[in-house]
């Protein structure tokens, strides 16, 4: 019964009886408790094999002071990893906006500049229209044409025309023969070429001058002078 | 090396096991006494799922084992100094103490005997482990204990694992079972012999 002694199991006088064998240091009584410790370790194992959980060996190798990395450091990479492609992605999604942005204007540009042109077309095919010259014979002048309908308004097409300048404009200006000078529209031109319409009915009749000068960026009630553009309307 | 060729290959393997596991062992307990940083690394690696296991039987409660595996191996740690690394059975004294230490919450919550504390301590002495089959934890014999183990009657088993795992006496045993403590102790002899012959037999082969 050294197997039960050995397991703390014993009745307190078969327990006696043991260690009195023991005490006398008895060959055949130690050789028998080797034999149960060693059978018992035996049957310790015959038990159904669990894994215990990672931070079981981390808790016990920090209990000895023993540094532990196991796989906190995969987290760390991970969290790295994660936070660089977030920012990646971050600028990448915000270099995209702008560059939509970018699309967004030129095609709204584009747009515009086609229904000014298709207006300009339809301007000049039709039989209505009246044309005025300006700039003939001047040395560098701004040259071009304006031309009138009584429906579809008023069309200006110059040339040699410089850029109106930092925080200025283009403003065109309708006289009435004998009347005050009517703002009609602010353009800017490309350093050569403008085209500016002024869209609505007008009695061309009662023109008698189209006009431009450079004016503030907002515009003004008034022209600033000198006139850069004048086109005498024929009757 | 030559000896080992006259030899019938299963032996031949099961010595080199042994005489392998003996030499990691000795090794290991060399330098958990060095308190090398990485020996308490390799000691766990080699008997902590075996420990886990045999606490988690006992006590039946995940957590609570964990607890017991921690003290476990910090007693280990703290006692190895008086561990005969040549002829001590590590796996055999890590398995006692892994055992006792579950016993012993078992019996804490219990509230029964409460002497069984001092008494589980002084058997697990390192150098009770001192001249222990060095082979106790061989696969073999582990198999051949298995075998056995299933060749018991319901009634023997059942004694068994009430002494093995749950730490009691054959008095208790009887009261548990409702059984004379006549009865009991016959089981228990009875068991405990086909064990341990089935051991004696895999020595001999």
């Amino acid at each position: 019964m050294f197997e039960l002694y050995a397991l703390g199991a014993l009745e307190p006088a078969e327990k006696s009886e043991i260690e009195a064998h023991l005490a006398r240091d008895c060959d055949n009584c130690r050789r028998a408790l080797s034999a149960a410790l060693a059978l018992n370790a035996g049957v310790f194992t015959l038990v159904p094999t669990l894994k215990p959980r990672g931070r079981l060996k981390r808790r016990l190798l920090t209990s000895v002071g023993v540094h532990y990395p196991g796989w906190g450091w995969v987290w760390a990479v991970g969290a790295v990893c994660l936070l660089l492609v977030a920012a990646w992605l971050g600028v990448e999604e915000r270099s995209r906006t702008y560059e939509l942005a970018d699309a967004r204007r030129a095609l709204i540009e584009s747009n515009s500049e086609r229904d000014r042109l298709t207006q300009a077309l339809q301007f000049l095919s039709d039989p209505a229209t009246r044309p005025a010259s300006f700039g003939r014979g001047q040395t560098a002048p701004p040259r071009g044409y304006v031309f009138l309908h009584p429906q579809m308004g008023v069309l200006l097409i110059a040339s040699n025309l410089p850029a109106a300048g930092v925080g200025k404009t283009y403003e065109m200006w309708v006289i009435p023969k004998g009347g005050a000078p009517q703002p009609a529209g602010l353009f800017q031109s490309d350093g050569m070429r403008a085209l500016h319409i002024l869209s609505g009915p007008v009695d061309v009749a009662a023109i008698g001058t189209v006009a431009v000068t450079i004016e503030p960026a907002a515009g003004s009630s008034a022209p600033t002078m000198p006139i850069i553009i004048a086109a005498p309307v024929g009757s | 090396m030559l000896l080992l060729r006259l030899l019938p290959a299963g032996l031949a393997f099961a010595i080199l096991q042994v005489a392998l596991r003996l030499t990691d062992d000795a090794d290991l307990v060399r330098r958990l006494k060095a308190r090398e940083p990485r020996a308490m690394n390799d000691l766990y690696d080699r008997y902590g799922r075996l420990a886990y296991s045999l606490i988690c039987r006992i006590v039946r409660n995940t957590s609570t084992a964990e607890d017991l595996v921690q003290e476990t191996f910090l007693r280990v740690w703290n006692r190895v100094q008086s561990f005969d690394a040549e002829r001590g059975a590590l796996g055999a004294w890590v398995l006692t103490v892994a055992r006792n230490r579950a016993i012993d919450h078992l019996r804490s919550v219990d509230g029964r005997m409460e002497a069984g504390a001092i008494e589980l301590d002084h058997l697990e002495r390192p150098g009770l482990f001192a001249k222990l089959d060095s082979a106790a934890l061989a696969m073999d014999r582990v198999r051949r204990l298995k075998s056995a183990f299933e060749k018991l009657t319901p009634a023997q088993r059942q004694v068994i694992e009430l002494a093995y795992y749950e730490g009691m006496s054959q008095t208790e045993m009887a009261e548990r079972l409702k059984q004379p403590l006549g009865t009991v102790k016959t089981w228990t002899r009875s068991a405990l012999k086909i064990l341990r012959d089935e051991l004696a037999e895999a020595a001999i082969a």
